[in-house]
């Protein structure tokens, strides 16, 4: 990186911080600390709740995933706009109408103080964990390609976050994350001119769009019904839908971005804004992968994009065989920019037998060149067993810094950061909210002042920060950390939604009955992640379907009914 | 808390139904165009 570059990232990095802890500075009460005084309008809301769910790897992995294998992740999203209209129309509503702070104060107003507790410890254990990963997993790559210091890029990331959260709470939070947003939208649009200007310089836009159809990466929908494939229509609809409910109705990092609006309005405006969008949004990143992919149809890409892992090869007694590997790539990467030069030529002559016999030819070159990237990283994995060796969110930031001008780099590098710190900002406010307001305020010191109860939020968010920091810096010694996260979350969010949808949609069902429904569900859906192979993402749906079924049957068999109806304006059946 | 009223169509149900045909349509889209480059 240029002097230059360092400015672009720094400069932008520094100033937004320092902006977002100007502008906010002097939270006298938890009515501006956590919900930013009900003054945001959809704008702003729409903005922070896209920056909340587009993390520094949604700019990493998925033009990653465009890369390597097209358009088809999309159908992942297809859920959400359904989702969102859900939140909108159910959530919302119930939320302003019990002035709540968190989700989960809002089971107690349904339910009972043990299923708040419920709800907040299983978010807090959920996100707690994974917000150490928002900050490790872009500042692992980064260093890496980089050659900067591990530990330097995620006390960089995490510093920074921590400190305009804490200083100024949800508004800070949301402030900043409009200008962040900016930079990522600035530098995501500069790098997809810049990729598209690369690749017409030896194609037209259409010619490449057609050899990339051709070479199967525009594929988008796939209607099939085989439970095995990863992307479907289907699997998108319903799996996407179950989680964006689950995440976006229930998920105190995305609630409490919305509930700051001056009304329902702003709110659900906020929240169509993300139905719209979002799904164009992934479209046009994934899209940004392709067109690296066709980038490197014409410029040699490096066999693996993981410089670190062939260093690891290069540096042991078995240099020579990488070697021999990556003169074999070369020479099939050769054959196989004839071939796709054969391929755009003959879809020039619309001769449909010529057409596919070059389109078999150039599939079958990239299957040749993929096999031996296979063998390189079988060969990697021989010499270090611990290396991973999983490339793909590497190649978007290897294209970056090198293939792009100067100046460029500094802001691309900035979106990642930029994407890292918007994200753990809501989720350390939103660990701060519930701990402050479900635990601290709730159960240790419950009839303090405003100013107090500001003054330990600011304290609880923090040690979060703190916490969420060292976990960052610890993550490398578990290397399949990233996963079991992931995992984690689909294990726990099915619960979750089960709870909130039994409070909106079951109103015969007492505290007692949902909370051993969710005990019972989250155990079955722990013996089955542990004795079965259903993909875990499917866990989000059983869960709910468990907690909802067994609420009802509990409910009916309980002595004493499971459990009063708590309150009938907080099932939606009062006046509100 | 001010009143909850769409800033277009009269009720909320308008909206959503115009936010569920952009979806739709955003489908239809991307089938039209798997086919037409596959």
């Amino acid at each position: 990186m240029s002097p230059l570059d360092f400015a672009v990232l720094f400069g932008t990095l520094l100033a937004i911080a320092a902006y977002g802890i100007w502008k906010t500075r002097g939270s006298r009460d938890l009515e501006g600390y956590f919900r930013g005084d009900h003054a945001m309008k959809w704008g702003t809301i729409g903005l922070s709740v896209m920056a909340t769910q587009a993390s520094a790897i949604t700019f990493l992995s998925t033009p990653g995933l465009g890369y390597e294998q097209g358009m088809q992740f999309v159908q992942n999203y297809l859920g959400l706009p359904i989702a969102l209209v859900i939140v909108s129309a159910l959530f919302i509503p119930m939320y302003y109408r019990l002035r709540v702070y968190t989700a989960y104060e809002y089971l107690e107003r349904r339910f009972d103080l043990k299923t708040r507790q419920l709800g907040a410890f299983l978010f807090l254990i959920q996100r707690g964990l994974s917000a150490g990963i928002t900050i490790y997993a872009p500042s692992i790559i980064v260093s890496t390609l980089l050659g900067w210091s591990l530990d330097s890029t995620i006390l960089l990331v995490g510093v920074l976050a921590v400190a305009y959260t804490v200083s100024g709470g949800t508004r800070a939070v949301s402030l900043t994350q409009k200008y962040q947003l900016a930079v990522i939208w600035a530098g995501m649009f500069t790098a997809f001119f810049l990729i598209v200007r690369e690749v017409t310089g030896r194609l037209s836009f259409a010619q490449a769009l057609a050899v990339a159809g051709k070479m199967g990466r525009l594929e988008v929908i796939n209607p099939s019904l085989d439970f095995s494939t990863r992307y479907t229509l289907w699997s998108g609809m319903l799996g996407g839908l179950f989680l964006a409910l689950s995440y976006f109705g229930t998920d105190q990092s995305q609630v409490q971005r919305y509930i700051t609006g001056r009304s329902v309005t702003e709110s659900r405006l906020g929240l169509m804004f993300n139905a719209v969008l979002k799904v164009p949004m992934q479209f046009f990143i994934l899209f940004v992968g392709v067109m690296v992919f066709m980038f490197y149809q014409f410029v040699e890409p490096p066999m693996l994009f993981k410089q670190s892992a062939v260093r690891v090869v290069q540096e042991s007694p078995r240099a020579p065989e990488m070697k021999r590997l990556e003169a074999r790539y070369s020479a099939a990467f050769r054959e196989k920019l004839d071939g796709v030069n054969a391929l755009a030529a003959a879809l020039d002559t619309d001769d449909a037998g010529a057409v596919a016999a070059a389109r078999d030819r150039v599939r079958g070159l990239q299957e040749q060149a993929e096999s031996i990237r296979t063998e390189a990283k079988n060969l990697v994995v021989s010499v270090d067993p611990d290396m991973e060796v999983k490339d793909s969110d590497y190649v978007f930031l290897t294209f970056i810094l090198n293939h792009l001008p100067k100046g460029v780099i500094g802001l691309l590098i900035a979106v990642i950061f930029s994407a890292a710190m918007s994200s753990v900002a809501s989720e350390l406010n939103a660990l701060g909210s519930t701990t402050s307001v479900d635990v601290y305020r709730r159960l240790i010191r419950p009839r303090e002042s405003e100013r107090h109860y500001v003054i330990a939020s600011r304290v609880l968010t923090a040690c979060w920060g703190g916490a969420i920091i060292g976990f960052a810096l610890f993550a490398y010694m578990v290397e399949n950390l990233i996963e079991a996260v992931n995992i984690l979350g689909s294990l726990f969010y099915g619960t979750i939604l089960g709870i909130f949808l039994t409070a909106f949609l079951l109103k015969r069902v007492g505290g007692s009955a949902v909370f051993l429904g969710a005990v019972m569900a989250e155990g079955t859906v722990i013996v089955l992640f542990f004795t079965t192979d259903i993909g875990y993402l499917w866990y989000n749906l059983i869960g709910c379907a468990l907690v909802m079924v067994l609420g009802s049957v509990l409910q009916a068999v309980l002595p004493g009914g499971g459990g009063a109806l708590k309150n009938p304006v907080a099932t939606g059946a009062g006046p509100g | 808390m001010t009143e909850d009223r769409p800033p277009f169509f009269r009720t909320w149900t308008g909206v959503y139904a115009l936010v569920l045909g952009f979806l739709g349509f955003l489908i239809l889209a991307f089938y039209l165009f798997t086919r037409h480059y596959r």
